[in-house]
């Protein structure tokens, strides 16, 4: 198969200028054995689609962008999934496993102590959910900011995200080590 | 770069023996944490997931190697009989080895020979662990003794200022211990005893008047002197990292962001000259005044000088703590104020919309909001200033008062004299000063130390782009050849891949393909500004790297898509490409570019400032400036990067009628998005990921219906919409 014949809706594109809700019954998605997903979709097949989240600081489940790239430059949106939790059970597990692999954000629960080193950097030593962790912040004005009045948001020097779903959720402690920095 | 970073435990021996990279992976593609290793040898790849081998791959299997950066993961992956597998999966701190190795195996599979490391720089500092963003060396643990005798160096053409306002600063200081001593003598001689002998007592006075004196001049000559060395030493500093940054080649300057080299020319130089002009001086004296005051208050009274040492240990511990907490906490008064300002400059440029939807209250609340969370910060901050800054001074000085007391006890039971006690705490007063300078100095050390690494880093720096030592200076003809050129601004991901074709002096050639291809980096390459990772490019049958990079560039001119114009006039931007241009040349250049009548129309003419980056002026106006300045730059070889997008079709016609006349006799090179634009060229070049894929005149392509047919095919279809949509 020929990367032209995988994409037989070239000649038609999708009108770009409206919104295409998807209907959640007509998806169907398969994982490739390269981790990229496959869609059958009104009776065409799209090899490694992507997701994205069109909100990531607002929701993980609904208003997903489901496309695919012509060629590997030719960026195609195939629709808009409203809400994952539409899908089928199975299919929602598979979407929503796809998604929380390429958001990966461990959530800090603890803070142990933040170092400021002076020259720019910030050192998070905090509990996560993928374990206890050192994190190094560089510029961290910028990133280590509150992106709502509750949640808050990391980015390490390696590009590395974490998260704060709500910090007034933090235990006492940890709230006034972050309360300095925000 | 080590890519050999972790070697599991349950390697097979004659695996070990034959490792060549190996590296640790700590997801899988379900999210789950685990403590992987992705090892290869000269043979085959092994993947082991906690500490058990799952998969193993023969090498000569896998065709292509692919890195997948997503936003919170990446994973590598590897083409075998035509399609993907997923080989690892990791968070992001390990991209940058899994992508080396992808390029590395990828030129395994091509050629046949597997190179273990290609010299890439460490991401990271292997010693502290910190990203060196393109520096050599870290700029944290870089050896402070070698930057700062680095530095030192380069104080050498004002040596003799540096050391007079040693010297001064020395007599000053030996005049303040001085004056104590005579203070006590008029005090125990002359006053306490009520001594009636006038002469020694005005004569002592007089003595302590003339010193007075004199400690003012030395102030003067110090400070002048000091000045000197400052304002010189500043003055090279600023030039020298300017010149240097100008010097280096793009690769080098891309690393850094504008920012970044503005702070390096700017404030780092600033911090360095601060350091070594204040404390480069103070610290040979305030170290002479600390020994001999602390001589002086030992030897006077051994128990008296405990008090006033007592306390020392203590104020460090707190200074540091406090220092920390006030940076942090007017990091946050700075964080907040630049938040309130830029609310402020947005909501104020933006008045027209925010009025237009009505929305004044919601930015009324917006702003008090800003402004609140500002004046809390401050009052947060200065709280902590102002009740811990006076606590450490109390602190700091408490062992005044058991001196006072102390000492007061002494003189009246007639063990001290009343001067002697005085002398004394005024040298207790004298040596607070000093202690305070060396409790901070750690942390003006540190600083100083950072920024002397960043400016020493850029001065150091040796540009990748270099001219040989016999390269020579040719009269370009215009004749150009790429042979079998592949490049990538990262070396992980070649953006252009063995390239080989002939541009032939005279020739019009255009070059197509999508967004992110590769044609702009085609161009950066004809000027030299990157060397080709592999391959070369040959002008005149002359290698690029053999002719010296003013030659070159000097005969090749561009014209961009987004013009920059300095802040200055007209005149002053058309004389850019030629300084020592006649103004009849620069009208004539003007005309050409269908510049001059726009410019007749404007208030002072040639003499117009065209404002910051040319801002006054509109798109087409600082194109036709631009277009006049490569005309008078006269090249050999023109190029056009998108000189014409993003502009209405009466301008662009004006546009295309001077680009016309300018590239006529010349070798011209040009990109150009709306392939129509490009109707005129003698052949074009057709790039599709990467590689040149086809090559022809206009008619001969779409005849071929390939890639370029596909490209025009899409542009016309998206035409037809457009006008569907507006005729609707």
């Amino acid at each position: 198969m020929t990367q032209n014949d995988r994409f037989p809706e070239k000649a038609a594109p999708v009108e770009a200028d409206i919104l295409r809700l998807l209907d959640c019954s007509a998806l169907h998605f398969t994982q490739e054995d390269s981790g990229f997903l496959t869609l059958d979709f009104e009776g065409k097949t799209y090899h490694k689609v992507s997701l994205t989240r069109l909100i990531p600081f607002y929701s993980d489940d609904t208003f997903v962008s489901v496309s695919y790239k012509i060629d590997e430059t030719e960026f195609r949106e195939i629709g808009v999934i409203k809400d994952i939790r539409e899908l089928s059970k199975e299919q929602f597990e598979l979407v929503d496993r796809w998604l929380r692999f390429k958001y990966y954000a461990p959530t800090v629960t603890r803070i142990h102590s933040i170092k400021d080193n002076r020259m720019g950097y910030l050192f998070v030593d905090a509990d996560t959910t993928s374990g206890r962790k050192t994190i190094c912040i560089n510029d961290w004005f910028s990133n280590f900011r509150m992106i709502s009045k509750k949640m808050l948001s990391i980015l390490d020097v390696d590009g590395n995200r974490y998260y704060i779903p709500d910090v007034n959720a933090l235990d006492k402690k940890s709230l006034s080590k972050v309360e300095l920095f925000v | 770069m080590n890519l050999k970073i972790k070697i599991p435990d349950c390697l097979e021996p004659d695996v070990a023996a034959d490792l060549v990279f190996s590296l640790p992976f700590d997801i899988n593609d379900h999210s789950e944490n685990l403590d992987g290793c992705f090892a290869v040898t000269h043979s085959h790849i092994y993947i082991y997931e906690n500490g058990t081998l799952q998969r193993t791959y023969s090498l000569d299997d896998i065709e292509e190697y692919v890195c997948e950066q997503m936003i919170g993961s990446s994973m590598l992956c590897g083409k075998i009989g035509g399609e993907f597998v997923e080989l690892c999966a990791f968070t992001q701190k390990y991209f940058i080895r899994y992508a080396e190795v992808a390029k590395l195996l990828d030129y395994y599979h091509t050629s046949g020979t597997l190179i273990e490391d290609n010299g890439e720089d460490e991401p990271v500092c292997p010693k502290c662990g910190l990203p060196l963003y393109g520096s050599k060396e870290c700029l944290y643990c870089a050896n402070k003794g070698t930057v700062f005798s680095k530095l030192l160096k380069r104080c050498k053409p004002y040596i003799k200022y540096f050391v007079a306002a040693i010297v001064f600063t020395f007599f000053t200081e030996l005049i303040a211990i001085i004056l104590p001593y005579i203070k006590r003598l008029i005090i125990d001689d002359y006053i306490v005893p009520q001594n009636g002998d006038l002469p020694p007592f005005l004569l002592l006075c007089g003595l302590m008047l003339a010193l007075l004196l004199i400690t003012w001049l030395l102030d003067f000559f110090k400070f002048r002197a000091s000045f000197r060395v400052a304002t010189g030493l500043s003055r090279d500093l600023r030039q020298d990292v300017f010149a240097k940054a100008q010097q280096l080649s793009l690769s080098s300057i891309s690393k850094k962001t504008a920012g970044e080299l503005i702070q390096r020319v700017s404030s780092d130089t600033t911090t360095v000259q601060d350091f070594l002009t204040n404390n480069g001086r103070d610290c040979i004296i305030r170290a002479f005044s600390i020994l001999l005051l602390s001589i002086i208050l030992i030897v006077t009274d051994p128990r008296l000088a405990l008090f006033v040492l007592m306390p020392l240990p203590l104020v460090a511990y707190l200074t540091y703590k406090l220092d920390y907490v006030l940076d942090v906490r007017y990091g946050n008064v700075w964080r907040n104020r630049r938040n309130t300002s830029t609310l402020l400059h947005d909501i104020l440029n933006g008045i027209r919309v925010v009025k237009s939807f009505g929305n004044e209250q919601q930015e009324i609340s917006k702003y008090t909001d800003a402004s609140l969370k500002w004046a809390n910060s401050v009052t947060r901050a200065e709280r902590i200033w102002y009740l811990s800054v006076p606590l450490i001074g109390f602190i700091m000085t408490i062992g005044q008062f058991f001196v006072l007391a102390f000492g007061g006890e002494m003189v009246l039971g007639r063990q001290m004299q009343l001067g002697e006690l005085i002398q004394y705490t005024t040298y207790i007063g004298m040596i607070y000063g000093p202690l305070w300078w060396v409790i901070q100095l750690p942390r003006m050390l540190s600083e100083a130390s950072v920024s002397a690494s960043r400016v020493l880093e850029v001065l150091d720096e040796q540009s990748e782009i270099q001219d040989k030592e016999d390269a020579v200076s040719i009269d370009i003809k215009g004749d150009i050849r790429f042979e079998n050129v592949s490049f990538g601004y990262k070396a992980y991901k070649p953006v252009l891949k063995e390239i080989s074709c002939e541009i032939k002096a005279g020739e019009m050639v255009g070059i197509v393909g999508h967004s992110g291809v590769g044609k702009s980096t085609m161009i950066n390459l004809i000027m030299r500004l990157y060397d080709p990772t592999q391959g070369r490019i040959l002008i005149d049958g002359v290698d690029i790297r053999d002719i010296s990079q003013h030659s070159l560039r000097s005969q090749v001119g561009v014209v961009l898509q987004e013009t920059f114009l300095f802040d200055g006039s007209v005149y002053d931007n058309i004389r850019y490409a030629k300084p020592e241009a006649s103004f009849e040349e620069i009208i004539q250049a003007a005309k050409i570019a269908n510049a001059h009548d726009f410019i007749v129309q404007l208030p002072d003419g040639y003499n117009t400032r065209v404002g910051d980056r040319g801002y006054s002026l509109s798109g087409g106006e600082r194109q036709r400036v631009a277009i006049a300045r490569a005309i008078l730059h006269n090249p050999k070889i023109l190029i056009l990067d998108e000189a014409t997008a993003s502009l209405d079709t009466q301008t662009e016609k004006q546009i295309q009628d001077a680009l016309d006349r300018l590239i006529k006799g010349r070798t011209t090179i040009a990109i150009a998005h709306r392939l129509s634009t490009l109707s005129n060229a003698d052949r074009l070049i057709v790039l599709h990921k990467g590689r040149l894929s086809e090559i022809g005149h206009h008619d001969e392509l779409m005849r071929n219906k390939g890639v370029y047919y596909d490209l025009v095919m899409a542009q016309r279809q998206t035409t037809k919409m457009k006008a569907a949509n507006l005729s609707e």
